[in-house]
């Protein structure tokens, strides 16, 4: 082979890469011109073999529905869990990729923007307008389009509403003479009481920080409802740099020192044990502590632990609590059965199906319909924590952003407020540059 | 000698029986390369390609190669305090745990060398480390390493120090890395530089102290230059695969306290995987290889610089 021919078979071979560098998204775009879901065709579910990718900790309430719709259907559903933070990669390489292995994607509402602006869930729209049997009334107001409406349409069906409450231990409470508290400034002295006087036996609060939006995020969310404050307004514009968003991050880098060593290695992993075992006294948590603290299998405290609603903060005198987390359930773009998928979307958001799951302790499900918050199964599986529960969802609830870039944004977020946390800029400093990268999008 | 011009032996007839001659120089047909040319293609150049693509267009994990942008997937990564940071600490990082096990690995292999020829239940040992899986080295050590709960913190409360959580500071956590992968991979150097210590010839070692020399002199001027190519290219290995470290720090600082231990690859993967930039993603990948090029680069020539030492 002469010198030019060489040449040309490598120029051939660095064309054929380039080609093949394509095929992902040829493969991606393949599925755009889907025909529109119809509610009023019954689905044929017998024999069907639905695939789910699910948030693993809502793996409970994932197996008594998917066993309920199974035996309604003759349906089979193979559920695959990931962990919270690899679910929407996850979701989006699927169809990206031209995988298209699943069927049906548990979302977390803050990614909503993302996976349908990213082509990786399927259009509802129509097939819930339709779908009168779906009783869209009765979500939550406060859940429904948070978690399912992104430019203008409809993507998913609400799953989980997830909220927070503040825990407390009763028994470290009586031993060192403090009241449960109702403002962020109480809070900060009776964690900084507690930590002091017990010499490092027992710390005053849990502070969750580890740098990730659903853990970070959630602590200043805690505190950014309790002020009073937004993430944006309206218009969508960011209020990160507002005077109570500064006095909620202030507050949040205030408490660190007295928390339970160090906030910022502070994630589900080892706060929660460490609640459970009785080594600190407050932790800000999703409703389903009030689960697994009544759990003696896994909880040193089933007597001793009490909820309360979120502190308030600085003017603000109205508890409020933000929507961390919470999930919603949409149909796979790549999925080549759309209509059974749709199927059992629909089925996983009814009364029936939401009302077993959170009947049962330990699945990780919590209310997204206003029947559920009357329910006696609820009432029953979140004791005392029912009432502060429904309080935090019927009121007006601090909701995340949700467009495109949102994850990325909050990631810039919580980036910053733990260089804050460390000790390395003030909060005004800190929210500054989160309103700045928000701002430039 | 060329190969035309080599006594035509029967074996080498029939080999010479697929070449050409080309111009007076004998070529392999090109056919018989295709297997190696399909594998780069497959497992260099079309990643290679496909990261340029990515770098130089707008593209996010949903939609990759959207359009071409230029420079502006790498200006954004240059403009990211995090990722040019992480630069910083990745080659400090790199550097410091190759030199650190470089050393230790080579005290301990001559310290073996001097018990004998065989390695016994320490080979056992050394090799325990290195057969555990990254992320379960990482758990251990995070789990020993825990603030409340953890082993040496335990340990320390039991003999009255007081906290410890090495994980809770900045240095703390890069020092903590640097221990996790020194234990992880210096019984690798040890093994390199012991099986490179065996080839040492005995005579010289033996005329070296006929002559009076002590034994650190007949380490330094004997054994050191023999097995001088052997370090540097152990120390070649490490560098890369220090640079490429990651499960540890997934695992066991997930990048903090802060951006403390956000070293390039973690910074990289957070891009692409969390905050779904993945143009960014891989335009800090094409900067961060050219920062490792530039080490190895370096540290080969050392190593052509310590062949001739040796040779």
């Amino acid at each position: 082979m002469t010198q030019s021919s060489r040449r040309d078979f490598l120029r051939s071979g660095a064309l054929l890469g380039a080609s093949l560098a394509g095929l992902p998204l040829l493969a991606a775009c393949g599925d755009d011109a889907a025909a529109t879901l119809d509610p009023s065709k019954a689905a044929k579910l017998d024999g069907v073999r639905l695939k789910l990718l699910v948030n693993q900790p809502n793996l409970g309430a994932w197996k008594i529905i998917a066993a309920d719709f199974e035996a309604e259907t003759g349906a089979t559903v193979d559920i695959s869990p990931f962990p919270y933070d690899k679910i929407t990669s996850q979701a989006i390489r699927d169809v990206q990729s031209g995988a298209g292995e699943f069927d049906l994607f548990q979302y977390w509402y803050a990614a909503l923007g993302d996976l349908a602006d990213g082509g990786a869930l399927e259009d509802l729209t129509s097939y819930i307008d339709g779908a009168k049997d779906i009783n869209t009334g009765d979500f939550l107001p406060s859940i429904y389009d948070t978690y399912t409406l992104f430019d203008g349409k409809r993507w998913g069906l609400p799953f989980d509403g997830d909220t927070f409450l503040l825990f407390y231990n009763r028994r470290l409470f009586d031993r060192y003479r403090v009241e449960p508290p109702t403002t962020w400034d109480e809070y900060q002295t009776v964690t900084a009481k507690i930590t002091k006087d017990s010499g490092g036996d027992v710390y005053g609060a849990i502070v969750m920080g580890q740098q990730v939006p659903i853990i970070l995020g959630c602590t200043f969310a805690d505190r950014l409802v309790g002020f009073g404050g937004r993430f944006v307004d309206d218009a969508g514009k960011p209020q990160l740099t507002s005077p109570e968003a500064i006095a909620a991050a202030e507050a949040l880098f205030d408490v660190a020192p007295h928390a339970l060593p160090t906030p910022l290695q502070t994630g589900f992993d080892q706060a929660i044990p460490a609640f459970l075992s009785g080594k600190a006294a407050m932790i800000e948590f999703w409703t389903d502590m009030s689960v697994m603290a009544s759990n003696p299998e896994q909880s040193k405290i089933v007597d001793d632990w009490a909820a309360v609603e979120l502190p308030v903060g600085g003017s603000n005198t109205k508890h409020g609590t933000s929507l961390n987390a919470g999930f919603g359930v949409a149909v796979s773009s790549a999925s080549k059965q759309k209509e059974a998928a749709a199927a059992f979307a629909k089925f996983t958001a009814s009364k029936k199906a939401q009302e077993h799951a959170i009947g049962e302790f330990g699945t990780g499900a919590d209310p997204i319909r206003t029947s559920t918050l009357k329910s006696t199964a609820f009432k029953q599986t979140f004791g005392d924590a029912a009432d502060a529960v429904a309080a935090g969802l019927s009121g007006a609830p601090l909701a995340w952003p949700n467009g495109p870039g949102a994850i990325d944004k909050l990631q810039t977020l919580v980036d910053e407020l733990a260089l804050g946390l460390q000790g390395k800029q003030s909060a005004q400093e800190a929210l500054d540059k989160a309103q700045t990268a928000w701002e430039q999008g | 000698m060329s190969i035309a011009a080599a006594p035509a032996r029967p074996r080498q007839r029939a080999a010479r029986a697929v070449l050409r001659r080309r111009g007076g120089v004998a070529r392999t047909p090109l056919g018989l390369a295709l297997p190696v040319v399909a594998a780069l293609l497959v497992f260099s150049a079309f990643p290679f390609a496909y990261l340029l693509g990515l770098a130089t267009t707008d593209s996010t994990l949903a939609r990759p190669l959207q359009g071409w942008v230029g420079t502006e997937n790498v200006q954004a990564a240059l403009r990211s305090e995090a990722f040019t940071s992480s630069l910083g600490k990745s080659a400090g990082f790199a550097v410091g745990a190759s030199v650190l096990q470089l050393v230790l690995g080579t005290a301990l292999a001559l310290l073996l060398r001097a018990r004998g020829t065989r390695l016994g239940w320490a080979g056992v040992a050394l090799l325990l480390p290195l057969v555990t899986p990254p992320v379960m080295v990482g758990v251990a050590w995070k789990l020993l390493l825990a603030p409340v709960g953890g082993a040496f913190a335990s340990i320390s409360s039991t003999l009255g120090l007081g906290a410890f959580n090495p994980l809770g500071s900045s240095t703390g956590a890069f020092a903590s890395l640097l221990v996790i992968d020194t234990w992880q991979w210096t019984p690798f150097v040890c093994l390199l530089v012991y099986a490179a210590l065996l080839g040492v010839p005995r005579e010289l070692v033996d005329a070296a102290r006929i002559d009076g020399a002590s034994a650190w002199q007949t380490a330094r001027h004997v054994v050191l230059p023999c097995i001088a190519g052997t370090l540097v290219a152990v120390l070649v290995l490490r560098l890369v695969i220090a640079f490429k470290v990651f499960d540890i720090v997934y695992v066991v600082t997930a990048g903090g306290p802060g951006f403390s231990t956000t070293l390039s690859t973690f910074e990289i993967h957070r891009e692409a995987l969390q905050n779904f930039q993945v143009g960014t993603a891989a335009a800090a990948t094409v900067l961060f290889s050219l920062l490792v090029g530039v080490f190895v680069t370096v540290v080969s020539r050392l190593q052509r610089r310590a062949n001739g030492v040796a040779g």
